[in-house]
């Protein structure tokens, strides 16, 4: 597959049409950034989006246009949206998000999935691309001439399988960058100057990170610079102070792909946590096991031994979660609505994704128990070291520590276990749709236990749902290093090749520097940034005026034990005590049938933990009841209409706590203009608001939630699948549930 | 407060009972001693009883029996010994060999079953089972007496959990606590009606059931069509089951779309005919001049509705009721509803199977029913509110599954019901007063576990309530708390609002007399019950998604025994927190204007005395 070259772009006019005014109407379809060196492959005039699943009368007509980007579809009925994407336009798709491509031909009842570089022998009536992030889009060519239907559907099809990873646009999106005159922030990069989310690709951010966890043991080791010792490495990471370079150069060839063990955080009681792969020679195994453990008990201030946790053995593997995953998205999409209704918690009880997030959040917990309560040092060990650890390894310092409940703490901690302990995100996003076996949704699994996390202690997160489900959607976008790579050095050898195949000039970067998810400002303009904001979060320095005196607004114990009175008597959580049937009628009345069951210290550990009121700024433990863990609806089922509720769901009570929160921020500001700063005009409160809905300026007149809002927002499920859920009465959509059009329906059946 | 608990467990406890009752404190001393009581069917003990040890007894309480030695094998932690304490209204347990000190403070009336389980060990000792109609069973082993002469403790426990069968009073006869607000006051029809905007033209109240010679279970106020008299409506009674003839409930206050209930025509096996009744029916639609058509929804499963016909009921035939559409919502009957709550209590109580929990819950089809129900309302409140048409909603009797769906499409439709006096003028309209029967529904008092008339009905509206507030979190004016409140108070009897089967019978026994209300209770501290998130918006019409997917359990309700449970409502914490740190904040900018007032106007006038100085403009930060 060749990419056509494009032309030298027109220099530096790209940024005024990248920050397009938000306002709907304006804004007709987002246009080619033909600066970007976005090129037009193919397009096909005549197109009808289906918006409705019964009648055509909602379709939208315009033109189909395959880029090497994206899939984008042009058309002058504009829907109504409320959150706008910088580079996609409401109807677009990236390439990378297309899951599959299945073309239909309904008069000789003909279909086809094509892949790269693939003949079809009919003209397609009909196109639908299933997405990776659960959108389902339906095209009809009736009108369309037959040739440029297939023409199009052919050039979708070839431009989502890319042969190379530098076919992926992020190369073209970041290349763009050097050819300017100046260098910097053509495409808006922001070299990372601005940012304050810690990338852990420099040995300052570990050592920050050393001293910020108090690991005074350890050290910044940098054998691995130039990626010499091992290829999936990071260049920079921290070890035992008391191993040696030369130590750690002789042990790393019996470690599984040279990966010397990794400090990953230490508990504030100095208990290390580490991630280890496994020692692929088994002769030395014991020995250098040995000697790994010795000195990370020698960096343990009580010198407490190591706790090895095995997660290959307690953990499903990636397998089992792609699996998962696969028959979820059967059951929120794509079996028809209405008849999955009866059987809807046993499905999703059989996808077993709920078991995967309850598995991996109580295996987080074990670890943590033995930090907190045991306080020992904890080795994690997978075979790879690159896919299940990053998960637990994350949960753990989510459970234990409020910094990486911040934010960019929360930013700074995917960096550290996730890209630069190098997860396979190529593979496992399975960009280039080379290898199915390799793909797996890890990462959208470990997003999914934070939205538990998330659910369960609301006012202890930065951030919202909305911010993790647009990270989850990111991962679609093909132009963030952060997803776009299996390992630091692969991204580093990647990008010196484009660049040189491409004569591009790299000045003072080692490599091509592409913007990380981080960069916010990528996608999203600073008010829809303010989605991500939590208002509920209780900062660790959140300030509040008392008596004119500036306290610290610590969160009352009053959080939890309401209303008490609900609250059972008895004295500790066990559920694995007496089983169902030691219902009252079933008991045998001999006393000795009962007797204390034995509770593991572990379960003690949690016991305990509930039985005290929570500190949001310290330990956090989820409940593991699966009765208490939910679906993500956000993000599993914002695109099915049916399970939309029209100005209802979590978003309301977000409004009003927003709209609170932002008063308070309004007071506090008049209050330190009072205190001397003076001169600050009023009105830049509007600009600096973190709200994302803003108090009105008649306070204690609570504003009624926008009639937008419904259970879906930001996001819209309108044109996707199925019909529209703001048309029509609630009575129709009860009445005639989601009829799927069948051709799907079947389709679907034999495509997944 | 005292504290004496040494566990942080009882110490956090009480500190949130302390917020709570230091709110009303001083001027309801009693009350906060009845909530701590009267809320709370098991909980945590609190500190003050246990540091003295004693008892605290509600007014007209009297101590019954009490034995030490008794233990209770709690399910979560193993057996638990104490002592046992029955009075009239309660049942209390407190153990003695443990820390926490933690204990069991129940209601009787929220016993359906005591029973001996097996004969007594080698050592005299005798296990008892107590199953109680809040999900819970609870077993005790206690030594039976040596002198047998001498009553055990559990069969004194049997006699006061029965008072009914035992030709005794219910507790709330004897509770003798007052309020400064008076419950029984809440719900006058009139008014209620008047409130709705009910249009003189084309309906009235009618008098024709004020002695309920026309129907028993029924209120003594109807508002019927001008159009009918009262003679029509004394042979159309015959024609409904139970007398119970097609009445208003609610009236739409602009299409004048009305929602009306009854009970089945009694059509029977030949097809019989009432024209008074089809009068009616006409009647009701052209009171409404926007629709020309009528939708009768039959709550049954048609073929129920069908079968009925064998037993002289049955439904309308659209023959005999032109232009009416009839719609069956397939919601099953109270056998059915009893079975799945028993099936439920099993998956829930005591402990959640880890590995199939979602397929136990599914195969209760607990959820399903909820989801039936509720589709059912919306159907109603969709054709009132959208279509403009006037409906009949009946299903039997009309006393069951009628109320259920005409209560939650009239919460849909009519925002006054999502205010907690709204609400409660709706439960004493649509169930109270039309004869939901509540005594034999939760059988209050009665040892008749078995008895099939027995059913969840109620327990089912309010969870489907919950579920819309879940869906809505700033659409209603009450809390979690105010629906479960609702709940225990169903069950202990200690309020007279749940006693008796209709308005005929709570007159009879003077109910309103000798008893407190409920809403006495509720009413004197509102403040516990109130959502801070509400929002009114006076024509808001909710339509709840009645998917699935979008039901959940409601496990702070049924699962609130397990001591895992998370602790619920942080986000209503928070947002009080919040309101009153706006509070304080807007106190102090509201201070520090007032002092910049005066300072620029004491500053002004010193410089009106210095005619020397140049006028410059006053700074002012306002």
């Amino acid at each position: 597959m060749d990419i056509p070259k494009a032309g030298i772009p027109k220099g530096e006019s790209v940024k005024q049409k990248l920050t397009l005014p938000p306002h709907p109407d304006r804004q007709l379809c987002r246009p080619i950034m033909e600066t970007f060196r976005e090129i037009v492959v193919n397009e096909a005039n005549f197109v009808r989006k289906c918006i409705s699943a019964e009648s055509c009368q909602d379709d939208l007509w315009g033109k189909l246009v395959c880029t090497n980007f994206k899939v984008s579809f042009i058309t002058h009925n504009s829907l109504p949206r409320q959150c706008t994407h910088r580079l996609l336009g409401e109807h677009d798709i990236p390439l990378a998000c297309v899951e599959q491509v299945v073309t239909v031909n309904d008069v000789k009842g003909k279909q086809k999935i094509l892949g790269s570089n693939q003949k079809l022998k009919f003209n397609p009536t009909e196109l639908i691309l299933y997405c990776k992030d659960f959108r389902i889009i339906r095209f009809r060519f009736d009108e369309a001439g037959p040739e440029s239907a297939k023409k199009v559907c052919l050039a979708i099809a070839h431009y989502s399988h890319p042969a190379d990873p530098q076919l992926l646009f992020g190369f073209e999106y970041v290349g763009k960058r050097y050819h300017g005159s100046t260098g910097e922030r053509v495409n808006g990069v922001d070299p990372g100057g601005g940012m304050q989310t810690t990338l852990f690709d420099c040995s300052s951010d570990w050592d920050r990170e050393i001293k910020r966890t108090g690991a005074s043991e350890w050290r910044v080791c940098t054998i691995n610079q130039g990626y010499f010792i091992s290829p999936s490495l990071p260049e920079f990471f921290v070890v035992p102070v008391s191993l040696a370079d030369q130590d750690l150069k002789q042990y790393a060839c019996f470690f599984y792909s040279q990966r010397i063990p990794l400090w990953c955080w230490n508990h504030s009681s100095g208990s290390a946590l580490v991630r280890m792969s496994n020692i692929s020679d088994l002769q030395q195994q014991r020995k250098v096991e040995q000697r790994i453990s010795s000195a990370i008990t020698k960096s343990h201030p009580l010198r407490s031994d190591v706790f090895k946790s095995d997660l290959d053995k307690n953990l499903p593997n990636i397998q089992d979660i792609q699996a998962a995953l696969l028959k979820l998205r059967q059951i929120c999409v794509i079996d028809p609505f209405e008849e999955s209704e009866e059987k809807w918690l046993s499905s999703l009880e059989s996808s077993r994704w709920m078991e995967y997030v309850r598995t991996f959040l109580r295996h987080a917990v074990e670890v943590v128990y033995m930090l907190e309560s045991r306080n020992v040092p904890v080795i994690l060990l997978e075979k790879e070291d690159r896919d299940l650890s990053c998960v637990i390894s994350c949960l753990v310092q989510l459970m234990c520590d409020p910094h990486c409940r911040s934010l960019h703490g929360f930013q700074g901690l995917i960096q550290k276990e996730w890209v630069m302990a190098g997860h396979r995100f190529l593979d496992r996003c399975n960009h280039l749709k080379k290898n199915d076996k390799e793909e797996s949704p890890v990462f959208l699994l470990f997003l999914d236990c934070v939205w538990q996390l998330w659910n369960q202690y609301p006012a202890a997160f930065e951030f919202t749902e909305v911010y993790l489900t647009v990270l989850g959607d990111s991962m679609w976008v093909p132009i963030f290093s952060t997803f776009l790579f299996n390992c630091p050095r692969q991204r580093a050898e990647n990008s010196r090749d484009f660049a040189s195949s491409k004569s591009i000039h790299l000045g003072q970067d080692q490599a091509l520097r592409f913007p990380p998810v981080w960069d916010w400002s990528q996608q999203f303009s600073l008010k829809d940034q303010t989605l991500f904001n939590n208002p509920l979060y209780v900062g660790k320095i959140a300030t509040c005026v008392q008596n004119g005196t500036v306290k610290t607004f610590t969160h009352s114990s009053t959080l939890r034990g309401l209303p008490s009175a609900l609250r059972n008597g008895s004295l500790g959580p066990n559920d694995t005590l007496a089983r169902r049937n030691s219902l009252v009628l079933r008991l045998r009345s001999d006393l000795s049938q009962v007797r204390e069951q034995q509770e593991t210290p572990s379960e003690r550990f949690i016991r305990d933990f509930f039985s005290r009121p929570v500190d949001l700024q310290g330990l956090l433990l989820p409940q593991l009841l699966p009765s208490h863990l939910s679906v993500w609806k956000l993000y599993f089922l914002r695109w099915v209409p049916e399970a939309q509720i029209p100005q209802g769901g979590p978003i309301t009570a977000f409004h009003k706590l927003s709209v609170l929160t932002d008063e308070i921020d309004m007071l506090q500001n008049q209050l330190r203009q009072y205190k001397g700063a003076g001169g600050t005009p009023n009105n830049l409160h509007a600009e600096h608001s973190k709200m994302y809905f803003k108090a009105t300026s008649t306070p204690h007149q609570p504003p009624a939630p926008p009639e937008y809002l419904s259970s879906s927002f930001p996001f819209s499920p309108v044109g996707n699948l199925c019909r529209p859920g703001i048309l029509g009465s609630p009575l129709s959509k009860f009445l005639n549930g989601a009829k799927i059009w069948l051709s799907t329906e079947t389709l679907a059946n034999e495509t997944i | 407060m005292e504290k004496s608990g040494s566990v942080d467990s009882v110490e956090s406890l009480c500190s949130s009972t302390t917020t709570r009752s230091d709110r009303s404190s001083g001027t309801r001393v009693s009350d906060t001693e009845l909530r701590s009581k009267g809320r709370a069917i098991e909980k945590v003990l609190q500190c003050k009883y246990t540091s003295k040890g004693e008892l605290p007894l509600l007014p007209e309480e009297l101590v019954q029996d009490s034995a030490k030695d008794v233990t209770y094998i709690c399910p979560f932690v193993g057996p638990v010994r104490g002592s046992l304490t029955v009075t009239n209204y309660r049942l209390f347990f407190r153990c003695t060999d443990r820390e926490p000190v933690f204990g069991l403070d129940l209601p009787l009336g929220v016993l359906s079953r005591v029973e001996k389980i097996g004969a007594a060990t080698s050592r005299g000792d005798v296990s008892y089972g107590l199953a109680c109609k809040d999900m819970r069973n609870l077993r005790f082993v206690h030594k039976e007496p040596e002198d047998s002469l001498k009553k055990s403790v559990f069969e004194v426990l049997m006699k006061f959990a029965f008072p009914v069968s035992n030709n005794m009073s219910l507790f709330a006869f004897e509770y003798k606590q007052v309020f400064p607000e008076n419950g029984w006051r809440v719900y006058d029809p009139l008014a209620e009606y008047k409130r709705q905007g009910l249009p003189k033209e084309s309906w009235r109240i009618s008098k024709v059931n004020d002695h309920y010679e026309l129907c028993d279970s029924y209120p003594a106020a109807l508002v019927v069509p001008v159009t009918i008299t009262d003679e029509e409506l004394r042979r159309i009674s015959s024609f409904r089951a139970k007398g119970r003839i097609p009445v208003l409930s609610w009236i739409h206050p602009e299409s004048q779309a009305a929602v009306v209930r009854a009970s089945q025509p009694m059509v029977g096996q030949n097809g019989r005919r009432c024209k008074e009744d089809e009068k009616l029916l006409q009647a009701i639609m052209d009171a409404n001049a926007q629709s020309h058509k009528i939708f009768i929804f039959d709550a049954r499963p048609s073929v129920n509705a069908a079968a009925n016909k064998m037993k002289g009921g049955g439904y309308e035939s659209e023959d005999a009721y032109q232009n009416a559409e009839l719609v069956f919502l397939d919601i099953h009957n109270i056998h059915v509803m009893r079975e799945s709550q028993r099936k439920l209590k099993e998956v829930v109580y005591p402990n959640i199977e880890d590995s199939h929990w979602l397929s136990n819950l599914e195969s209760t089809h607990w959820l399903e029913h909820i989801k039936l129900i509720l589709a059912g309302a919306l159907r109603i409140a969709d054709k009132v509110e959208s279509g403009k048409t006037s409906v009949v909603v009946h299903c039997s009797d009309g006393w069951d599954r009628t109320p259920q769906l005409t209560s939650l499409a009239l919460i849909m439709l009519d925002s006054h019901y999502r205010t907690i006096r709204g609400f409660q003028i709706l439960l004493e309209k649509e169930w109270l007063s039309f004869g939901h029967r509540f005594q034999q529904r939760v059988g209050h008092g009665d040892k008749n576990h078995t008895d099939a008339d027995r059913s969840p009905i109620f327990l089912q509206f309010i969870d489907c309530v919950w579920q819309m507030t879940r869906q809505f979190p700033a659409a209603f004016e009450f809390n979690e708390y105010f629906l479960i409140t609702i709940l225990d108070q169903l069950y202990s009897c200690l309020f007279g609002t749940f006693l008796c089967n209709s308005e005929q019978q709570r007159l009879k026994e003077e109910v309103p007399k000798h008893t407190v209300s409920l809403w006495s209770f509720v009413n004197s501290q509102l403040e516990e019950f109130v959502n801070p998130l509400y929002v009114h918006y006076p024509s808001h019409v909710l339509f709840p998604t009645v998917g699935i997917r979008h039901l959940q359990l409601w496990v702070t309700y049924y699962i609130r025994w397990n001591p895992r449970m998370r602790p619920q409502e942080p986000v209503h914490q928070r947002y009080k927190e919040l309101l009153a740190k706006r509070a304080e904040l807007q106190k102090r900018v509201e201070e520090l204007q007032r002092e910049a007032a005066n300072r620029t106007a004491s500053s002004s006038s010193e410089r009106a005395g210095s005619p020397t100085r140049s006028i410059t403009p006053v700074q002012t930060f306002v």
